[in-house]
């Protein structure tokens, strides 16, 4: 009786890794549009509105530990923002005097037409679900393609970016996280740097890598990073121009890279995102 | 385990519950540079209260059910959660809980095991961006909020599922009570 027992579970567990292995190589080998990939979008897609409606009776208790989260936060960041509220104010009064001088001598037109971001549409989202794993930085959100949404939409929150729509359904979407490991957007460094790809770095999402960096100037430390949007027909750019994407911290040279890489600090708190924004449409 | 229809549905219910608060409530929720994962606590507790196989199945739709909804790698994360399970399963099997103390620790352990084997086949299946050590972090963390939520949660799971374990103290003893050892009492 005993042995029979034991055969029976090792027969479903060897079933069940199997079941595991066919799942992985499957999921593989077969494209976007693959019926795996289907059955499981139609699953997600079942599921989204009980993550919703989950998400949103379980919204005052995440408010509640993020508010002691933040007051203990705050207070450490207080003294460092007093002093960089001084700097930006001597920056603003630099920069509103030289762009007087600009339209003065007429070396600037017009403004508006050069902000890249007024041809989108903002679609305002919250976040209804996320992985818990470091490995996939995924989340889901509470707007679909009838709001407009569609796949390789750049999604922003008040700082910056924070990914792209990776898939898409009536109400709701998937967004890929600049963390996540599949993630890899065009960017320039700002005042004349140079171009470069940002990756993740996985496990830490207070952490990107700009590599792939074209031509030799060296990126100093503090230098905003803002994606590049690259207009070339053949390869267009998934996200639009201009949009920031974090502040180089330190720049290296690894041993066997030709070229430097540096690491970014996201503006973005990749980590704690509870509504963002999709920009949709664009520039016909 | 005994599993009758009622109780294969009060699991079933169980698990589902989980990974609908994982994705909507914890994962939203950073802590230590982490997120706590209330997945493979409930999936070991299975284990520990109806054994390997209870634990190996509820582990893999547990996982199923996490990669569909977020559209990650099918079956990556059911073979992490089930490896938890069926190790707590087996566990169950040898020992009994003698301490309360048990199955909090036990469920820290395994909760890092099956983070550790999920990375380990991230690993294998190939990253393409640098990995930080901060994902040994990630793991010891996990392990630490497993065991955490674990106090709490073994009682509740075990409440759900007394009139289907086989062996639980207190069933057992309103048994006795009831009607004596040898029913005299009756």
């Amino acid at each position: 009786m005993y042995r029979r027992q034991v055969r029976r579970r090792r027969a479903v567990l060897v079933l069940l890794v199997v079941a595991c292995l066919v799942l992985i190589s499957t999921h593989f080998s077969e494209g976007e549009s693959g019926p795996l990939h289907s059955a499981q979008n139609g699953i997600g897609s079942v599921l989204s509105p009980l993550e919703d409606g989950a998400n949103q009776a379980l919204k005052p208790f995440r408010d509640l530990v993020n508010w002691f989260d933040e007051t203990f936060a705050a207070r450490g960041e207080n003294e460092d923002l007093r002093a960089e509220v001084q700097d930006l104010r001597l920056q603003l009064t630099e920069a509103e005097e030289e762009l007087a001088a600009g339209l003065e001598r007429g070396k600037i037109a017009k403004i508006a037409d050069a902000d890249p971001l007024a041809a989108y549409t903002v679609v305002d989202a919250s976040v209804s679900a996320r992985s818990a794993s470091t490995w996939n930085q995924i989340m889901r959100i509470d707007k679909g393609s009838s709001d407009g949404v569609a796949v390789d939409d750049a999604v922003v929150d008040g700082d910056g970016l924070v990914g792209r729509v990776s898939a898409v359904d009536g109400g709701s979407a998937r967004v890929t996280l600049l963390s996540d490991q599949e993630s890899s957007v065009t960017a320039k460094v700002l005042e004349g740097g140079p171009l470069g790809v940002v990756g993740p770095v996985v496990g830490d999402p207070k952490d990107l890598l700009l590599g792939l960096i074209q031509g030799d100037d060296e990126v100093k430390p503090g230098a905003g990073v803002i994606t590049a949007g690259i207009d070339d027909p053949s390869l267009p750019s998934r996200y639009p121009a201009g949009i920031p994407i974090g502040e180089a911290r330190e720049s290296q040279v690894g041993e066997q890279e030709l070229r430097q890489q540096v690491h970014i600090t996201p503006y973005a708190d990749l980590t704690n995102l509870d509504s963002v924004a999709v920009l949709t449409g664009g520039p016909s | 385990m005994i599993f009758t229809p009622r109780i294969l549905l009060t699991v079933s219910l169980i698990v589902f519950v989980s990974v609908l608060l994982q994705l909507s409530f914890f994962s939203q929720l950073p802590l230590l540079g982490s997120v706590a994962n209330v997945v493979p606590v409930v999936v070991v507790t299975m284990g520990l209260l109806g054994g390997a196989l209870p634990g190996a199945v509820s582990g893999f739709f547990a996982g199923l059910l996490l990669d569909s909804a977020l559209g990650t790698t099918l079956g990556v994360t059911s073979l992490a959660l089930m490896a938890g399970g069926y190790l707590a399963g087996r566990w169950r099997e040898g020992y009994d809980v003698v301490s309360s103390l048990v199955p909090p620790l036990l469920t820290g352990l395994l909760t890092g095991v099956s983070a550790a084997i999920y990375a380990a086949m991230q690993l294998m299946l190939g990253v393409d961006a640098p990995v930080s050590l901060l994902v040994l972090r990630e793991i010891a963390a996990q392990a630490l909020f497993g065991a955490l939520l674990a106090i709490p949660l073994f009682p509740l799971v075990r409440r759900l599922l007394r009139p289907a374990l086989v062996q639980d103290g207190r069933v057992v003893r309103r048994r006795v009570g009831r009607g004596g050892i040898l029913g005299a009492a009756g």
